[in-house]
């Protein structure tokens, strides 16, 4: 049934602008595609899979591995906070309160990450806030080497991608009614016993695509690893920008692109089947 | 008692969860907290904590401004009026396309909408980096110079996701039925979606223009990719200036950028005031 | 003296297989207030939004005064529609809700305004004229979609359950309000309703439909009195649908008596009989005699008493006014009188 006051050309003609503004974004996928076929380093010729047998080395495979690691540590420590935020920011009444809390949150993921990085070189580095408290307080005595590291690394990435995951989690605690829980509650379950058995459950679908966003999200981070990583902690997103910059290895670059986005897709429709999973089964 | 997500009284189950919402609290706001509080610092150097205060790197930031020094290739004139330049194009350009689009999807087959708004997703997903090095090898690969449009162009891939979701929730409360009311009063279709529709979506058109410029105007990975000599934005700027050690005019220049951030999050919020998700 | 209207002649409508409405011939008289009445489902507002243009037909064309309007594009049809929601615009003030359409029609400023002043007159709203849509009432809002269609001086002012969201007591005050202004200005009107009390109330003609056909089309007397088939029968105040056929002598048996009702069938042949509520009469048996029928349940309506029969197997409805002729106990045996001149007869 034609719900349209427009014809099936108009809505078309209406679809066109935004096709146009997202096409090059398609092609650039397409190029990288092309190009870690490439038979050539620097340019695209011939069909080859080269590119990809020369990433078989230790080195990119520690990468890989650094990567994966990383990133499902961030998305495990964002998801356990992302959840209580979710529930303190559907539990607020005061407007004031949540929308402070809102911009505390979603700051991080847009903010310019520059600044977010200035904030944790203050905070972390070697003359920053956290060793001179610690010092002051007698608990050590040579500065802890936080930054340019791991740690610097995952902090930023939780940092980051915590937006990710509360947002999503909060329009589905928001369909969690009131009822649900004093159900529960009326029949003797404990907080605990109410949040495994009622809460986790009906937040499950959301906490998995929230997961999978975040994994995302982390895995491909660039900025981050570089501003706070620096050249040691090699994920795979500096990893990709060092064969370009100092190698000029493009077609390299392309094909460990190409293994950064595939391994994202696929996580990503792992956790969409997940997601179909656990759904039908709460339905039938 | 009253039962809930976090109730009153609760033991140790409201321990757990308030200490964990504090620690993602400070988690995001310390490194936002210290940057703000370092810029006030009287000191040049960047020792925790200041011993004293004063608005002196502020100072400082408005004579980067003012005195503009000609000769030097890249500016922070320059990089913040091209940060601007491409944040105002990039904000216009995706809002002019998603509203028709969403219009029409809204209206649209449910499959279709559904499959469509899958595909304007995937930007977010898509890993900046190799976004990034593909455009940056299209736009070296095309025979004319792109100028400006080298950044826009990414940017404004980057923020249609965000844009369309914005412009989608606004179209979901406008019942067609409003349209066929001024068409039933005699206004062509077109001119029924102008005076009807599009002064409803208005606030969700207004949050998704807002994202869009805070997006583009913070945007750091492609562009990094993409900035040449005579293009490039602010974020490059301050990466280049701080590349080595921390300048505290820098944080000052920070200050600002989390003031106009911090007011433009809160306009979005007002504006889609509880009734759509940020995401 | 006939002077018709609006003229469908032979819409169909097909979405994929299924058929909303099939063949559909109707002439709406110039001024005549036309209810389309059925179950949900049955295609009756599909025929009003084909009727406004936001609905193609798949065959078949409409006329407007002889003129084919078939693919005239709804916006230059110049109909005054009321939707189900009302679709008032919730960002424009109730003056401007109003002059919409005269907007539209580049009317001077000073127009617009004696002319939206003029209809809250006539709705009897004089003093709202800027308040936003949102600060108003559910039958202040009912009166201003009203006043919207009508502003524009439509030559058919179409209807789409506009009261259906209302209270009972408002709708019925709704309904004397806009029967009121049809009638002072004279404009040839369609609703549709699935409300067969409103649909009764209102019309001038009642159009019944079901399945995509028209059941029957006549004034509601006609449709109430001697509904053209069992279904119109049933739909409309619920009439008794009992088996029944023709004596030898060329009269009507229901319920195994001779109602004395002449019928032009065959002797013998299979009939169905309606008879409303209030065309039986109940009559006690005296003692512990052998009636037609025995009282399963009765209640009291205030004005009117309702009694649930069993005969032979078949449960029948009766009413009576209360405190009038007999009222017989639950148990209790009785006979039931039909009133000959009100049974309707049918072959299917």
């Amino acid at each position: 049934m034609s719900n349209s006051t427009l014809t099936r050309k108009q809505a078309l003609a209406f679809a066109a602008p935004a096709f146009i503004a997202i096409l090059p974004f398609f092609v650039a996928c397409l190029y990288i595609l092309r190009f870690s076929l490439s038979g050539e380093q620097g340019r695209i010729e011939g069909f080859s899979i080269d590119a990809y047998r020369n990433l078989m080395t230790p080195f990119f495979g520690r990468s890989v591995w650094l990567t994966l690691r990383l990133a499902f540590f961030a998305t495990v420590i964002a998801l356990m906070m992302a959840v209580p935020l979710a529930f303190l920011l559907t539990t607020l009444k005061r407007p004031v309160a949540r929308r402070t809390l809102t911009v505390i949150i979603l700051l991080p993921m847009i903010l310019n990450l520059l600044v977010q990085a200035y904030g944790w070189i203050l905070l972390l580095g070697p003359s920053g806030a956290l060793n001179t408290v610690l010092r002051n307080l007698g608990i050590i005595d040579r500065p802890l080497f936080l930054l340019f590291n791991e740690t610097g690394v995952l902090l930023g990435l939780i940092q980051t991608s915590l937006p990710l995951a509360v947002f999503p989690i909060v329009s589905a605690v928001r369909a969690i009614s009131q009822e649900h829980l004093e159900a529960a509650s009326s029949l003797g379950a404990s907080n605990w016993r109410i949040f495994r058995d009622v809460t986790l459950p009906l937040l499950r679908p959301a906490l998995l695509g929230a997961a999978s966003i975040c994994f995302a999200f982390n895995a491909s981070a660039f900025a981050v690893p570089l501003l706070l990583g620096g050249r040691r902690v090699q994920m795979m997103g500096v990893a990709i920008r060092d064969m370009i910059s100092p190698l000029f290895n493009w077609s390299g670059a392309a094909a460990a692109g190409m293994i950064l986005i595939v391994m994202t897709l696929f996580l990503m429709i792992f956790s969409a089947w997940l997601v179909r999973l656990t759904t039908e089964k709460t339905k039938g | 008692m009253r039962v809930g997500l976090l109730p009153a009284q609760g033991g140790s189950y409201r321990w757990v969860m308030l200490t964990l919402a504090t620690m993602g609290i400070l988690i995001s706001a310390l490194p936002v907290a210290v940057v703000t509080l370092m810029s006030f610092s009287a000191a040049e150097t960047s020792g925790f904590p200041p011993s004293e205060f004063s608005l002196r790197w502020y100072g400082e930031v408005a004579r980067m401004f003012s005195n503009e020094d000609a000769s030097s290739a890249q500016s922070v004139v320059d990089s913040t009026l091209t940060s601007l330049l491409v944040a105002v194009i990039v904000m216009m350009i995706s809002t002019v396309v998603c509203v028709p689009l969403a219009y029409a999807l809204a209206r649209g087959e449910r499959r279709i909408r559904a499959g469509m708004e899958l595909l304007f997703t995937l930007p977010l997903v898509f890993p900046l980096v190799m976004l990034g090095i593909a455009f940056l090898l299209i736009a070296e690969g095309l025979a004319w110079e792109l100028g400006i449009w080298r950044i826009i162009i990414p940017h404004i891939a980057l923020v249609l996701p965000f844009v369309l979701r914005n412009c989608l929730s606004a179209m979901g409360g406008i019942s067609v039925e409003l349209e066929e009311a001024a068409i039933s009063l005699g206004a062509p279709p077109l001119r029924a979606i102008w005076d009807i529709v599009v002064p409803l979506m208005k606030a969700g058109i207004l949050a998704g223009l807002i994202f869009a410029l805070i997006i583009s105007f913070n945007e750091f990975t492609i562009t990094f990719f993409m900035y040449t000599i005579d293009v490039s934005t602010l974020p490059i700027w301050m990466y280049s200036r701080t590349v080595s050690s921390l300048d505290p005019s820098t944080l000052a220049l920070s200050v600002y950028i989390i003031a106009a951030d911090v007011i433009l999050i809160l306009l979005v919020d007002k504006l889609i005031a509880g009734r759509a998700n940020l995401f | 003296m006939s002077d018709t209207h609006l003229h469908i002649d032979g819409i169909t409508k097909r979405f994929g297989d299924v058929t909303a409405l099939d063949n559909i011939d109707l002439r709406v008289e110039r001024g005549a207030f036309v209810c389309l009445l059925g179950p949900s489902g049955c295609g009756k507002t599909t025929l009003l939004r084909i009727i406004a243009g936001f609905e193609k037909a798949s065959q078949g064309r409409m006329m407007l005064d002889g003129t084919d309007i078939t693919n005239l594009a709804p916006h230059k049809r110049g109909f005054g529609m009321v939707f189900q929601s009302l679709a008032l615009f919730p960002h424009m003030s109730v003056a401007q809700n109003i002059a919409y359409g005269l907007k539209l029609r580049k009317a001077s400023k000073a127009e617009q305004r004696d002319r939206v002043e003029e209809l809250l007159t006539l709705i009897e709203l004089p003093q709202i004229a800027d308040r936003p849509v949102s600060a108003l009432s559910g039958g202040q809002r009912q009166r201003v979609a009203i006043a919207r269609a009508l502003a524009i001086r439509p030559q058919l002012f179409l209807l789409d359950e506009p009261l259906s969201a209302l209270d009972a007591k408002l709708r019925d005050s709704m309904q004397i309000e806009l029967r009121r202004l049809q009638q002072k200005f004279g404009v040839t009107t369609v609703l549709v309703t699935h409300d067969q009390t409103e649909a009764m109330m209102l019309a001038d003609e009642l159009v019944v439909l079901n399945d995509g056909h028209i059941q029957q089309a006549a004034p509601p007397s006609t449709v109430y009195q001697s509904p053209a088939n069992p279904f119109v029968a049933d739909f409309i105040g619920a009439a008794n649908l009992m088996p029944a056929t023709a004596s030898a002598a060329g009269t009507l048996i229901v319920l195994g008596q001779d109602t004395g009702l002449p019928v032009p069938h065959h002797p013998g042949s299979t009939l169905r009989a309606a008879v409303r509520a209030e065309n039986i009469q109940l009559h006690s048996v005296n003692g512990s005699g052998q009636g037609m029928a025995q009282v399963e349940f009765s209640r009291n309506l205030g004005p009117v008493t309702e009694w649930l029969v069993s005969a032979q197997g078949q449960e029948i409805r009766v009413r009576g006014v209360t405190g009038f002729g007999a009222a017989p106990q639950v148990g209790d045996q009785v006979n039931l009188a039909l009133d000959a001149g009100r049974i309707s007869v049918f072959t299917t």
